[in-house]
């Protein structure tokens, strides 16, 4: 089945007189197969709601090439907008007008049936403030609101910048469990933007990740988490003093061995196999108390990909991450992570500006 | 069709639409009670009578006027006033009727205020006006409108539904104008029957034959037009600053300093009718049909000056000239600009 969405080489520059061009996109690629939860992931400015915004006809790009359901976009977005629900950055709607109003407003325009307008508004769980104006609204109520919007039409694709944003506990779960039930029980594919990882690990079955515009990884959540896990292992030994003869004993037993003591562990890496540390060790006569394989979560490797895990005393300034070479950045394969250096030179730009505000 | 009905809607539906509907339709009410209430059929015997004795009374007062009218060769005798039998206004005067004219008698109407409210004479310019304020009022509405959906974020939400940004456009400036047009026939409709029901009441109809109708009609219908151009214009002039306070500041700014800088080019530059750099004054061709601007700078005692006349048709391309760009430069906007 082909992908819904296609993106190639896409490139958008924001240029302003007497500053630098900002490139908010440079070449970037994204593919999301249908059926799925994708999740679209990258660092503040690195030009998700940029591309959200391009691929929606909000903005022109500079270069590259967008497919929806097959068709160009933006020149035949009307033909598949039907089939579009998206909800692009913070939502925010007509103040004086209920939700309910707002909702039958769009529904009329596009000669949708009102009943799907109380559908949605069940869906979301706004069924009791729908009547309410809107600027009485909270951040989530406001964010169900606009899921609700992007429900109307009945969409086979969604596009959701930042949905669990200002949702508490609750609606959070709701709303990972509506975005699941519309991608697996009814095919609708979803694309998320987020920065809440440990969610976007929970809900998406397969992830984006982008970093200055360009794509750094992409492929199965599980596979790319799996891809950055499971090299290093964490040794507890009942007298903590024995940890440097420990690291010793297996740095001199095989080449390319790393241990290190950090507090009362020692954290191992390249070995072969946990039972090869457990065999050394004993064979030094330093018997374990503890071995653990140590497994990273979507968060570790986010900042170890993009490049932007806090260093102590510094701050990591927008536009500070990995800048991916283009040639890298065409070749990589699914789930294979592009090494690029760290470039600390800050991004300017309206996006930048943007995520600072 | 759907877009359209749902852009109506929005457009009644919204705040400043029923507050300004409301103040319009109470401003059309109370401008009837007023004509009606300050209006009369003339005055009534007692007014007349006690307005009569007040002017006797003040003449009893005035020796001039006693003498003269006592004297009939008054003015015959008189040097000061040997004139008043060769003015043609003396000819068929009676004698006490001159002597109030010509020597300064009160007269009873000199005491009386009456105010009778003719509807064939006043009531097709209180209508344009009522028009020009309902044009300027669906200005105001029509740039609130496409500049609070830019503000809210509406704007950006809508074209995610509608991507094809001519037909949005086009679509919303058809609402507009639809809203517009309504507003204006129904506060027409509504003005005239209620000023013909107060000239009927307190005041006089006259005579609505043909050429009134004709002309009145001509009047309100390019007022009408006006008031349309006026909203085209407020939506183009939001669309291109994408929020209402630039359109209202640019309308502003020159409804406050346009006569202004008309005044300061008048005196620093020895312009000929520099009252032409005024809009009010194409304005005021186009609703009339002519205006005719006088050079005093060339006037002499032989010559009257130079005159230059404004029609209608004139004041209509400059009008529909200046809508025109900015509804094309609106358009060039929304079609080229990203949505921020």
């Amino acid at each position: 089945m082909p992908p819904i969405i296609e993106i190639s080489g896409l490139r958008k520059t924001y240029r302003r007189s007497f500053r630098q061009p900002h490139h908010a996109l440079d070449g970037l690629d994204l593919e999301v197969a249908a059926g799925q939860v994708h999740g679209f992931l990258g660092p503040n400015g690195s030009g998700k709601t940029t591309t959200l915004r391009a691929l929606l006809g909000l903005i022109r790009v500079d270069g590259g090439t967008m497919r929806v359901f097959g068709e160009e976009v933006p020149h035949r977005l009307p033909q598949v907008v039907s089939r579009i629900g998206a909800v692009v950055e913070s939502p925010q709607f007509f103040k004086h007008f209920s939700g309910r109003l707002t909702l039958q407003l769009l529904a009329e325009s596009a000669g949708l049936p009102k009943e799907r307008v109380e559908a949605v508004l069940e869906q979301v769980g706004l069924r009791e403030a729908a009547k309410a104006s809107v600027k009485g609204y909270s951040l989530g109520m406001r964010q169900r609101l606009a899921v609700a919007q992007a429900l109307l039409k009945q969409p086979q694709l969604l596009i959701l910048d930042e949905p669990a944003n200002g949702l508490d506990p609750a609606g959070i779960h709701h709303m990972r469990e509506l975005l699941q039930w519309l991608a697996h029980e009814q095919g609708v594919t979803v694309v998320v933007s987020s920065h809440l990882l440990s969610e976007v690990q929970q809900l998406c079955d397969s992830m984006t990740i982008v970093s200055r515009g360009r794509r750094i990884v992409d492929g199965s959540v599980a596979d790319i988490i799996a891809g950055h896990s499971g090299a290093s292992l964490s040794v507890r030994v009942p007298d903590a003093g024995a940890l440097p003869e420990a690291a010793e004993a297996l740095k001199t037993a095989k080449a390319g061995v790393g241990a290190v003591v950090e507090r009362d562990r020692l954290v191992v890496t390249g070995a072969p196999e946990p039972a090869w540390v457990t065999q050394t060790l004993a064979e030094s006569g330093i018997y374990l108390s503890e071995l653990v394989t140590q497994t990273k979560n979507l968060e570790s490797v986010f900042l170890e990909l993009t490049g932007t895990a806090p260093q102590p005393g510094q701050t990591v300034q927008i536009g500070q991450s990995v800048a991916v070479p283009q040639a890298a950045a065409q070749s990589a394969p699914a789930g294979a992570p592009i090494e690029a250096p760290v470039n600390a030179a800050p991004e300017s730009g309206p996006e930048a500006e943007e995520a600072q505000r | 069709m759907n877009l359209f009905k749902a852009e109506l809607r929005r457009i009644a539906r919204r705040r400043l639409t029923l507050v300004f509907g409301i103040l319009l339709l109470a401003g059309v009410a109370g401008l009837s009670i007023i004509m009606a209430s300050i209006s009369t059929k003339g005055p009534s015997e007692a007014d007349l009578a006690a307005a009569q004795a007040q002017a006797d009374e003040w003449n009893e007062q005035n020796p001039d006027f006693r003498d003269c009218v006592e004297d009939e060769s008054y003015f015959e005798q008189n040097p000061n006033y040997s004139w008043v039998e060769t003015d043609p206004e003396y000819e068929g005067m009676e004698h006490r009727e001159a002597c109030e004219y010509f020597v300064g008698g009160s007269r009873a109407q000199d005491y009386i205020w009456t105010y009778t409210f003719s509807f064939e004479d006043e009531a097709p310019f209180v209508i344009i006006g009522i028009v020009v304020v309902t044009g300027l009022v669906m200005m105001m509405l029509s740039s609130s409108a496409i500049g609070a959906e830019w503000s809210s974020g509406g704007m950006s939400n809508l074209m995610v539904w509608h991507p094809n940004r001519m037909r949005l456009w086009g679509t919303k400036l058809g609402a507009a104008l639809t809203a517009c047009a309504a507003a204006v026939v129904v506060l027409a409709v509504l003005a005239f029957g209620l000023l013909l029901a107060a000239a009927a009441l307190r005041g006089e109809i006259g005579d609505l034959d043909g050429p009134w109708w004709e002309e009145t009609l001509t009047y309100v219908l390019r007022t009408g037009v006006l008031a349309l151009g006026m909203t085209v214009l407020g939506a183009s002039l939001a669309m291109l600053g994408r929020h209402t306070a630039i359109a209202g500041g640019v309308i502003a700014g020159y409804l406050i300093i346009g006569d202004l800088i008309v005044q300061m080019v008048s005196m620093n530059l020895s312009m000929k009718f520099p009252e032409r750099l005024s809009l009010y004054t194409w304005v005021g061709a186009w609703i009339t049909g002519r205006v005719e601007l006088q050079d005093w700078s060339s006037m002499t005692l032989e010559s009257a000056g130079d005159v230059m006349v404004i029609t209608w048709g004139e004041a209509g391309l400059l009008l529909g000239g200046i809508v025109l760009l900015f509804g094309v430069l609106a358009t060039w906007s929304f079609q080229r600009r990203d949505a921020a």
